[in-house]
């Protein structure tokens, strides 16, 4: 608080910054976490870093430069997993979410009762990173793609159910209480009243979606969920350049994805 | 044909396409299914497995979760997810400080079309390096501890706030930029009275939504070495260690929840 | 003091938007510049303070030749002369009073206006600015809680702040309804009164132009067809500077 007096006579106070609050809390926060983090200094081994990024991006030992990219022509079967774990998981995930977001909306049922444990389960299932459904479906299910298309499918039904019930809620209602009150029941009244305001929405998020899980699939093979994330598992310790060229050919991949999801979400405006 | 048909006739045919969705669809299902191995002793008895699994998880254990009898602090649940939460938040911090430069040379309101791609290229190739992957070369410099959680997200976090902060820039009012030039500033003071202040509350915003995604990243990174909950969990997953897994995943529900909430009230704030 | 002789300004595409363009602007005048859009009104305004670079010709401020002034002596131009937008051009997320501390940034240093260290006085001009337009209680409000006619003020606060020796406006009062239009005229006209500040503005009103100002300049295809006291227009002229009889969003009315 400053007080200003002019010449005039009259005066004022300045209010207090609030950016300095903010920072001090900054402050605080950072000087408190950095205690919980542990590190070993002695751990810190920059040459080597160095020294695996070469490994990465050049041929091995006695193989050539027709091996490095010709390494990348066997990866093909593990892509197509991918992509099919990414697309299957993202379309049925979607679909399952579409019955949950309908309940978790407050203006398709209006009881509390009814939204309220929807969304806590919802926001439940949210929390869990796709990663480790992974962890647990492997555990069930065994290694391989399956589980990766459970752990993406429950991600998305994750991600998914709330995106939808936050847009159902921006929805003009006008149409559906008309239909309710000629007769139909919620179902019908959603099918055709809200239905078709959504479903354009409803196909970006899928392709947003499925981007996201394509990237998240790339890796979920590390812990043995399938597709190229079980390549970079056991090539990790010692071919540096297979994982090399594997990571090349993600980055084109989810590059094109990329590509082709911004286009066709651009459309769908 | 009467007109009547001959509309319905012309009907867009959506069913075509949706048949061809739904088979491929069917076709990966199935495919995936034959490219696991089911362990059909654990999916036989999957029911019990479960129950099992349920009641260990509910079983606490007290001695896990603070760090006491068999369990050092360190290897305890409340500091393991202190831990994470601390990789989550000082990774975004300093990919939120160092992702600003480079946002600039991605904005075109800044450095012009041709240059902004450049920049913009720069920033893909760090987004689209998968996290997990520069958390196992990292982990070869720094060491499996926090400290490569924390670089590995730092660096992550560049390549996605970067876009989102040089988005902000080039939807930002150009207007008193031009009244800072017609005062006779340079440079350096448009950018802090003219650019700063306009988008500050856009990228705290955007920051605060890409910590409730690190916050949960950083736990999954942890499998690779990284610190935090990620490795206890994967030990407790690989020996069956149910209670302990169960403690975990509670603690991580717990976390992320309260970040989300923070998260969300903080950002409501900002509009 | 003003002086045009001969300027031009043609774009690399061949538009020519000024041609012989000779005026003599002297201190304390207030000029009205009037006539169609796209005539070159907004070209001639700011090629005074080089927001516009002319091509051709002699602009000289002060006995000073600006065409090749750049860099630290542009901004110190600048600096001292105001400019007044259409749109106000605030920075609505920031204080009154920091937007009003804007206009003080050519004055110091970068290092210290970077982290806001501005000498007291400054901050004492700025309010005090603000007190001569009547909006000092809202120095602490966010600019973007003002009215319109509020915002053009502070931004005349700003212009105020810089301690001005002339002062550019850009079409100031065609976003404002016609009640805060003349309320902002009238400031405009006590600036011009009691700081003896030159003012040069765009008007779109031809009867607002007609009233507040001394002298009026028509502009029509980038030449200057008027020049002279704003009480010797007379309807033949504007329709020669307009190429048109006026129309009804020209006059203000009243």
């Amino acid at each position: 608080m400053t007080k200003f007096t002019l010449k005039s006579g009259s005066s004022i106070t300045k209010p207090f910054n609030k950016v300095w609050i903010i920072l001090g809390v900054l402050l605080i926060l950072i000087v408190t976490f950095s205690f919980f983090i542990r590190f070993e200094p002695s751990l810190i081994n920059l040459s080597e870093l160095g020294v695996i990024l070469e490994k990465m991006f050049t041929p091995k030992g006695e193989r050539t430069w027709g091996d490095y990219f010709g390494f990348v022509f066997t990866l093909w079967e593990p892509l197509v997993s991918t992509l099919e774990m990414s697309l299957a998981g993202t379309i049925i995930g979607s679909l399952m979410a579409v019955p949950v977001a309908i309940l978790a909306a407050k203006n398709i049922f209006k009881s509390k009762f009814v939204y309220l444990p929807i969304r806590f389960f919802m926001n439940l299932i949210r929390t869990i990173p796709a990663m480790i459904l992974a962890v647990v479906a492997v555990y069930f299910v065994g290694i391989g793609v399956l589980s990766g298309l459970i752990a993406i499918t429950l991600f998305t039904f994750g991600i998914m159910s709330k995106m939808l019930y936050e847009v159902i809620e921006t929805v003009d209602m006008s149409p559906f209480e008309a239909l309710e009150s000629s007769g139909a029941t919620k179902t019908q009244a959603f099918r055709y009243a809200v239905f078709p305001q959504i479903f354009p929405v409803f196909l970006s998020y899928l392709i947003y979606i499925f981007e996201i899980n394509v990237r998240a699939s790339a890796v979920l093979g590390y812990v043995g969920a399938g597709g190229i994330g079980m390549v970079i598992k056991d090539n990790i310790l010692y071919n540096y350049d297979r994982v090399g060229a594997t990571v090349i050919l993600l980055f084109f991949v989810i590059l094109a994805v990329q590509f082709m999801s911004n286009y066709l979400r651009g459309k769908l405006q | 044909m009467t007109n009547l048909e001959k509309v319905l006739k012309n009907k867009p045919k959506t069913w075509i396409i949706n048949s061809i969705f739904t088979l491929i669809v069917l076709i990966a299902v199935i495919f995936s299914f034959k490219g696991s191995s089911i362990n059909m002793l654990r999916f036989n008895s999957i029911g019990i497995t479960i129950r099992i699994m349920v009641t260990q998880m509910a079983d606490l254990n007290i001695d896990f979760l603070f760090g006491r009898g068999v369990y050092s602090f360190q290897e305890g649940v409340v500091f393991l997810t202190l831990e994470t939460l601390a990789i989550g938040f000082l990774g975004t911090l300093i990919g939120a400080i160092l992702a600003l430069p480079f946002s600039f040379i991605a904005a075109k309101n800044v450095v012009g079309s041709k240059f902004a791609k450049i920049g913009e290229t720069i920033l893909v190739i760090i987004r689209v390096f998968p996290e997990v992957v520069l958390a196992l070369v990292i982990v070869k410099g720094f060491g499996m501890n926090a400290l490569t959680g924390v670089l590995t997200i730092g660096i992550h976090s560049i390549g996605m706030l970067g876009k989102l902060f040089s988005e902000a820039i080039d939807n930002m009012d150009k207007g008193p930029l031009e009244a800072l030039d017609a005062v006779g500033a340079n440079t350096y003071q448009k950018i802090r009275y003219g650019i700063i202040p306009q988008i500050a509350a856009d990228l705290s915003s955007v920051t605060l939504y890409r910590l409730d995604i690190n916050v949960r990243s950083a736990t999954v990174l942890g499998i690779v070495g990284a610190g935090g909950l990620g490795s206890s969990m994967i030990l407790a997953a690989e020996n069956s260690n149910w209670d302990i897994l169960g403690t975990i995943m509670l603690a991580i529900i717990i976390m992320v929840l309260i970040v989300d909430a923070i998260s969300s009230h903080l950002r409501a704030k900002l509009v | 003091m003003i002086k045009f002789e001969n300027v031009g300004k043609t774009y690399p595409n061949g538009v020519q938007a000024l041609k012989g363009v000779n005026l003599e602007i002297g201190d304390g005048e207030f000029v009205a510049i009037i006539g169609l859009s796209g005539a070159g009104k907004s070209t001639l305004l700011r090629s005074i303070n080089k927001m516009h670079a002319i091509t051709e010709g002699k602009l000289f401020i002060d006995d000073i030749e600006i065409s090749s002034i750049k860099g630290k002596d542009l901004r110190m131009l600048r600096r001292s002369i105001g400019m007044i937008f259409q749109s106000f051009n605030l920075v609505k997320r920031m204080s009154v009073f920091n937007n009003v501390l804007t206009g003080r940034v050519a004055y110091h240093p970068t290092f210290k206006t970077l982290f806001g260290l501005f000498p007291k006085e400054d901050k004492i001009l700025a309010l005090e600015s603000l007190e001569t337009m009547g909006i000092l209680e809202k120095a602490f409000s966010r600019a973007d809680q003002l009215s319109g006619g509020q915002m053009q003020r502070v931004a005349l606060a700003r212009a105020l702040a810089q301690k001005p020796k002339i002062i550019l406006a850009d079409e100031p009062v065609a976003s404002l309804d016609p009640i805060t239009t003349v309320q902002v005229m009238d400031d405009f006209a006590r600036i011009n009164r009691d700081f003896k500040i030159t003012i040069i503005a765009n008007m779109h009103h031809v009867d607002l132009a007609l009233k507040y100002a001394t002298r009026i300049i028509g502009i029509k295809n980038g030449e200057v067809v008027y020049d002279g006291p704003s009480t010797d227009i007379n309807d033949e002229m504007l329709v020669q500077i307009y190429g048109r009889s006026l129309k009804h969003d020209e006059v203000l009315g009243e």
